[in-house]
């Protein structure tokens, strides 16, 4: 590393002429002067000093003809990768096979996309890597520090601003035009209540209407299927678990009101605690629960019938089936709000009410 | 006596017509019964200990077989999932410890005595692909994952990837819920159902990954995981050696 000082700050031989205009070269000296030795005036004129901290290679040396060809290999690259990604992207369908997505595909299939990728991204990073090495490594070193200007103004500067800025202001006349300064006042703060009018659309009372607390369930309402089919007991076995609706226009997409219909197996039926008052909830050995976790609001459809847990995949709340969906691990407070049900006289399972309690997460008015 | 001779006679033709009917046929029958001899050799052998001498179960060892069917039989000793080799969370998919042979005579076994859900036959990937997809996403992707990659569970078990399960193993999981998994029966699910869910999750399973690595296909986790520690580490990398003098 060389430390060769071409321009010197104010301290050094050059302070004389780095200030002052009477050193600014003529016309014709300008003329003569090269390209670099311009460059350095004007970061003199301008108070910049820059230190050249090593210099690239001579020139014809031998350490720079192995930079320049490790800069052109790596240009030279980019422009192959560059013809390949053209090659694999026309070529595909043309000479190269045909590139479409099929189930069992063929290993271009699988590989043309990836290869466009692959070749694009080499392109971009050898052109990268040869632009540093470039720099790195055929370019001299620099560093450039430039003297900080004074602070203030020149005082007629600022005075002379303001002025400008305040006769402005006094030929409008508003100091003056009390009329036209109040109605104007007026109007800019109609407008400024009319932007506020669109905030108010956003801001509704979730109480009112109870929507928070009801869903569609009621009496007699069906539990169906995803697909709007009705459920018999012998549809489903023991220890098995079926997502429902409420038999309701769009039911199944009422995010609410989703349901999780259980059969419990013959030794779960034996191990049930419910809450008193709650044991003419379940028809013989089906259970409903809400679908909807107490926590956070996710599905809760890890159904482990072994175990009889329900399992919330967002922050691993469990419920137990055999006790209320009472909560036994995670963040989750509430049990599963169960749904009362019963069998209708044709034989399919209808609610015999709405969820006793709201479903879902907790909310700051919430009742239970 | 007449009235008892009717009945002896009802039964008689029912018993005749549920033999030539049900399957399993009746040419079988010299076969099934050493079927069954063999297959209860090997029970006593390797399941009894915990499944006891009349499939009735051992408390806090292993549950009882009666009503679990050769479907069940087939899906867990198939799998190599039983005999259990100790008590865990759960039974795991491992080396299968039976041959073929043998695990028909031990279906064999368990049917004739315990009886419950048979296997199907045929073509079980003969379903509508995106009808599957979507029963696949209603009933099976909450544990499985929607790309069919197995998920956990609490307490250390979890929900198997599917990418191992042959057709009749995932048949016949739904057919009788093995360990945790809900019990999707044919009323619930009918035989054709499972049929396009089979076929889905291996059409899933045979499909290209058309965008390059799949990173085990389990969503954005790995994918993120792979930026930060790939992408970050490749980019801290170049910053230095830009950075680093000549």
């Amino acid at each position: 590393m060389s430390t060769d000082y071409r321009a010197t700050g104010p301290a050094g031989p050059a302070a004389e002429h780095s200030s002052g205009s009477d050193t600014t070269p003529s016309g014709d000296q300008l003329a003569a002067m090269s390209h670099a030795e311009l460059d350095l005036l004007g970061a003199r004129l301008d108070d910049t000093q820059v230190v050249v901290l090593s210099d690239p290679p001579p020139p014809g040396s031998i350490a720079e003809k192995r930079a320049e060809r490790q800069v052109a290999l790596c240009f030279g690259l980019a422009t192959l990768f560059s013809f390949a990604f053209v090659v694999v992207f026309w070529g595909s369908g043309w000479f190269l096979p045909d590139w479409e997505y099929e189930v069992a595909g063929s290993v271009f299939g699988a590989l043309f996309t990836p290869l466009l990728g692959l070749t694009m991204g080499a392109a971009l990073a050898f052109l990268g890597v040869g632009i540093v090495l470039w720099a790195k490594k055929l370019m001299p070193h620099e560093v450039a520090t430039q003297g900080r200007h004074g602070g203030a103004s020149d005082p007629v500067d600022a005075q002379t601003a303001g002025g400008t800025i305040m006769a402005g202001f006094e030929r409008t006349g508003l100091a003056r035009h009390n009329i036209v300064r109040r109605s104007l006042l007026g109007a800019a703060g109609a407008l400024g209540l009319l932007a506020l009018m669109p905030l108010g659309g956003l801001i509704k009372n979730p109480g009112r209407g109870d929507e928070l607390m009801k869903t569609s369930w009621a009496d007699g309402i069906r539990l169906v299927r995803d697909d709007g089919t009705p459920i018999r007991p012998a549809d489903m076995l023991p220890g098995s678990l079926e997502t429902v609706f409420p038999a309701v226009g769009g039911g199944n997409r009422q995010a609410d009101a989703a349901t999780m219909l259980i059969r419990l197996r013959r030794e779960q039926v034996d191990e049930l605690r419910l809450e008193p008052g709650r044991e003419a909830f379940v028809y013989q050995d089906f259970i409903a629960y809400s679908k909807i976790c107490t926590h956070a609001g996710c599905p809760v459809s890890l159904y482990e019938q072994e175990t009889g847990r329900i399992l919330c995949p967002c922050h691993q709340s469990q419920f137990i089936v055999t006790q209320g969906a009472r909560p036994v691990f995670g963040p989750a407070a509430r049990p599963l709000p169960q749904l009362p049900i019963d069998l209708d006289d044709e034989g399919f399972f209808v609610a015999r009410s709405d969820y006793p309690e709201a479903v879902g997460p907790s909310f700051w008015n919430r009742e239970t | 006596m007449s009235r008892a001779l009717a009945l002896l006679a009802t039964l008689v033709v029912t018993g005749g017509l549920y033999a030539a009917m049900a399957p399993g046929s009746v040419a079988q029958d010299s076969t099934d019964s050493t079927a069954v001899e063999a297959g209860r050799e090997l029970y006593e052998q390797s399941c009894i200990s915990c499944h006891g001498a009349n499939l009735e179960g051992v408390s806090d060892r292993g549950p009882s077989l009666i009503g679990v069917g050769e479907a069940s039989v087939f899906f867990q000793v198939s799998t190599g999932r039983m005999p259990l080799a100790r008590q865990e969370a759960q039974a795991n998919r491992g080396p299968v410890v039976f041959t073929d042979d043998e695990i028909d005579q031990l279906m064999a076994y368990i049917q004739a005595n315990g009886g419950g859900p048979t296997l199907p036959s045929g073509d079980l990937r003969d379903g509508d692909l995106s009808a599957g997809g979507e029963l696949f996403r209603l009933n099976c992707a909450s544990c499985h994952n929607f790309a069919g990659r197995g998920g956990a569970l609490s307490s250390g078990k979890n929900a198997p990837n599917l990418s191992e399960a042959s057709d009749l193993q995932m048949y016949a999981a739904m057919l009788t819920g093995p360990s945790n998994m809900p019990v999707f029966g044919d009323n619930q699910l009918t035989p054709e159902e499972k049929r396009a869910i089979i076929n889905y999750v291996q059409t899933l399973d045979e499909s290209t990954d058309p965008g390059g690595l799949s990173i085990g296909r389990a969503g954005p986790v790995p994918e993120g995981v792979v930026i930060w520690l790939l992408g970050m580490g490749v980019l801290l990398i170049g910053v230095f050696w830009i950075g680093s003098k000549a």
